[in-house]
């Protein structure tokens, strides 16, 4: 027993920072996603990756003699990255917030940022009337500390219904065309998209301000350490002025950035370097509290509820889009089987169309395209739409082979006997072909309710969605993923047993 | 009652049906015999209009039907006043005996359940299913499911019936079932067409006999003369290998 926990010490002492490593292959990986856009990360006109990081990354690199390579990740999931060592460094606008830093290690912060609300011209005079009057719509990108700022301005009473978007500029082109009242951006998104959205206006002064750090691994401190100093010399010989100037971002507000770096009151230059004293066997004078915070099962325990009340959200799309779905695969199905000549090559297109392209597409397309052409449809009526519609494809496949499967001797003994072909379609065909298709659509149903989670990209929250958010701002990940699942099957393993009993139930008739 | 003139079929460059005509008089029992893939079966089809034709003129108890499209209300009323029989039963798996014989009364013609149920219980019984009333197909032999099928074409009061190789798929005592429900509907006068392999049934039921080869009718008459005094080389050879000795 004490042999092991030894060797579990011996282990900690000699286990390599990510700095070691980075020394040995010459490679330090940060991460970063391009979705984001600018003035962060995207790529520019040449499809060259550009922005005010990239060019951080590469003035870091070159002052640590490492190669920075660039990492492509979803943003919201760039610290599961980081503990899945796909990457060293989440270098992306990630706010500084004391949730964070229980699970992760800040440098010193690189930018100093606040919150801009943005509105169309008119229609919202400044931020009182936000806690006022009628309910307003804010989008903000999901898990920033924008969003967090409104839920918490929504908890206190204001009257305000927080949609969360995974891209900053979709947000702003819904306040464009009025899906949105408003949206809350960080400064450098509001001012670099401003050429981009003429009808957005500035609502008040930006509020909140805070600080873009990086993150590393926790116990990366020698990494912090060097990245910190990286930014100290980058700041001193006015290469962070010259980079943010090139973007349009040096904003008086960086003077702040001298107190901070020059006397180094920061958070993790603090925790990183008493750490490294430490190990060195050096005195520390102080101990860096951290407050008692719910991690792990604690949290499943707290936010168990509202992953179940999202249960129920996915559950409501299912029931609402499959109905649809089904009603009209039967009647593509039977139009590209009985119908009119010309009708049938514009529904195997239909059908080849929306197989052949991805759900996120179409739904994108529902909620992004349609309300530049005046068509403003609410978000949930989106998803189902959308869902119906691509399920609609595979369906009326299924019900094809299944009508396609009964013998042509059954249409003929049907026809020979005087009944017009509705009449033997509805009492002959369909019912025997409704038995070859009860497994299949079953099937089908189940992947629908899986699929219901590509709803997110249209600011639905389900469960999928929820999960995502809760694990963002508790990092307690692998407990809620376990969670999650354990709900989807509760759900889908009673259909499967339905299923089989129905199948039972058919043969046996 | 039913008369064919000139009837030409033709599957893409193949031609199945080369100038078909006949006619069948009311209460007439016709035999159509011959070598297979003569084009017997495709000729019955083109009477209830399960296949369309390329030329000729073909009318059903009244109604004329030409080639090409067919209008489907008077396709419904030409399949309503003849019954088809087919080589393989064709019955509803999902029905039971006596649905399958209930369907097309309470759908087609309208009649309330209750009557069609009774009809059909009693021609269950006059083709010798008495009790079988509520046994599924697959829970039926062969002979048996023929004769639900004729059941089924009869509870229709067709002017005629069209019967495709009624007999084929069916072991000869199971065959000798269903010829017998037929002989007695010849006896009661029932206007009939059958597609046959059985010479017996040919020789002693039918009115008429015509004798199908290459698309053609080659001979055509009463049994007792095409049987015993052949005219055609076809019909003789065709009756050698069907085992009818000329008399």
């Amino acid at each position: 027993m004490r042999f092991l926990a030894l060797l579990l010490l011996a282990t900690a002492a000699f286990a390599d920072d990510s700095w070691d490593r980075a020394l040995r292959s010459g490679v330090l990986r940060w991460g970063a996603d391009e979705e984001g856009g600018g003035p962060y990360v995207f790529r520019d006109d040449d499809e060259r990756l550009t922005g005010f990081e990239v060019d951080l990354a590469d003035a870091i690199g070159r002052y640590l003699g490492v190669k920075m390579e660039f990492v492509q990740g979803q943003w919201d999931r760039l610290p599961d990255m980081l503990r899945a060592d796909k990457i060293d460094v989440v270098l992306n606008g990630y706010e500084w917030t004391p949730d964070r830093v229980l699970a992760m290690e800040a440098t010193a912060p690189y930018y100093v940022y606040a919150l801009q609300l943005l509105a169309r011209k008119g229609a919202l005079g400044s931020w009182d009337e936000l806690r006022t009057g009628a309910t307003r719509k804010v989008g903000c990108l999901t898990g920033s500390a924008a969003h967090e700022l409104m839920e918490k301005l929504a908890e206190e009473g204001a009257p305000i219904e927080v949609v969360g978007y995974d891209g900053n500029t979709d947000a702003m082109k819904h306040v464009e065309t009025g899906n949105l009242d408003a949206t809350l951006q960080d400064t450098p998104i509001a001012s670099f998209y401003a050429p981009h959205f003429p009808a957005l206006v500035p609502v008040g002064d930006p509020v909140a301000p805070g600080y873009y750090v990086m993150y590393a691994r926790e116990g990366d401190h020698r990494l912090v350490n060097r990245l910190n100093e990286a930014l100290i010399v980058l700041f001193r010989n006015g290469e962070l002025e010259r980079i943010y100037a090139k973007y349009g971002m040096w904003t008086k507000e960086q003077g702040q950035l001298a107190t901070i770096l020059e006397t180094g009151r920061f958070f993790g230059f603090q925790k990183a370097a008493l750490s490294e004293a430490a190990a060195r066997g050096e005195a520390t004078a102080e101990e860096v509290r951290i407050g008692e915070r719910k991690r792990g099962w604690a949290v499943v325990t707290g936010y168990g509820m509202q992953l179940v009340r999202a249960a129920g959200i996915t559950v409501v799309l299912s029931l609402l889009s499959f109905p649809l779905a089904v009603a009209a695969g039967i009647l593509i199905a039977l139009g590209r089987l009985y119908g009119p000549r010309w009708l049938r090559p514009p529904l195997a297109f239909y059908v080849e169309f929306l197989r052949g392209t991805p759900l996120m597409l179409q739904l994108y397309f529902i909620f992004f395209f349609l309300p530049e052409l005046g068509v403003n449809i609410p978000a949930f009526a989106c998803a189902i739409l959308g869902l119906a519609i691509n399920y609609s494809a595979y369906e009326s496949e299924i019900y094809r082979a299944g009508i396609l499967a009964i013998p042509r001797g059954q249409m003929e003994a049907a026809l020979s006997l005087g009944m017009p072909r509705r009449t033997a379609l509805r009492r002959i065909v369909v019912p025997q072909a409704a038995r070859i298709v009860v497994p299949p659509v079953v099937n089908d149903f189940i992947a629908l309710f899986k699929d219901t989670s590509v709803c997110s990209v249209v600011t639905i929250i389900e469960l999928t969605k929820r999960f995502s958010v809760l694990s963002q701002s508790t990092q307690a990940t692998v407990e809620l993923m376990l969670l999650t699942g354990a709900l989807y099957l509760l759900m889908s393993y009673p259909l499967s047993i339905v299923s089989r009993r129905l199948e039972q139930r058919l043969e046996a008739a | 009652m039913i008369s064919v003139e000139g009837l030409v079929k033709r599957f893409g460059r193949r031609e199945i049906l080369s100038g078909i005509t006949l006619s069948v008089e009311t209460g007439e029992v016709a035999a159509v015999i011959g070598p297979s893939g003569g084009g017997k079966s495709t000729f019955l089809r083109c009477l209830n209009g399960l296949e369309t034709f390329d030329a000729g003129k073909v009318s059903v108890c009244g109604h004329a039907l030409g080639p090409h499209a067919h209008d489907p209300r008077m396709l419904r009323e030409v399949r309503r006043s003849v019954g088809f029989v087919f080589q393989q039963f064709n019955l509803f798996p999902h029905k039971t005996a006596l649905g399958n014989c209930v369907e097309a009364p309470v759908q087609v013609l309208r009649e309330p359940r209750d009557a069609a149920v009774a009809r059909a219980r009693e021609m269950l019984q006059r083709v010798g299913l008495a009790g079988r009333e509520d046994a599924y197909p697959r829970n039926l032999s062969g002979g048996e499911q023929q004769r639900v099928a004729i059941a089924r074409a009869l509870l229709m009061r067709p002017k005629a019936i069209l019967f495709d190789e009624p007999t084929s798929a069916l072991d000869p005592v199971m065959a000798a079932e269903v010829l017998g429900v037929m002989t007695g509907l010849a006896r009661e006068g029932q206007t009939m067409i059958v597609v046959t392999h059985s010479m017996h049934f040919a020789r002693n039921v039918a009115r008429n006999v015509h004798v199908f080869a290459g698309g053609r009718v080659v001979e055509a008459g009463p049994p007792a003369r095409v049987f015993s005094d052949p005219q055609h080389e076809t019909t003789r050879s065709f009756l050698r290998e069907a085992g009818v000795q000329a008399t």
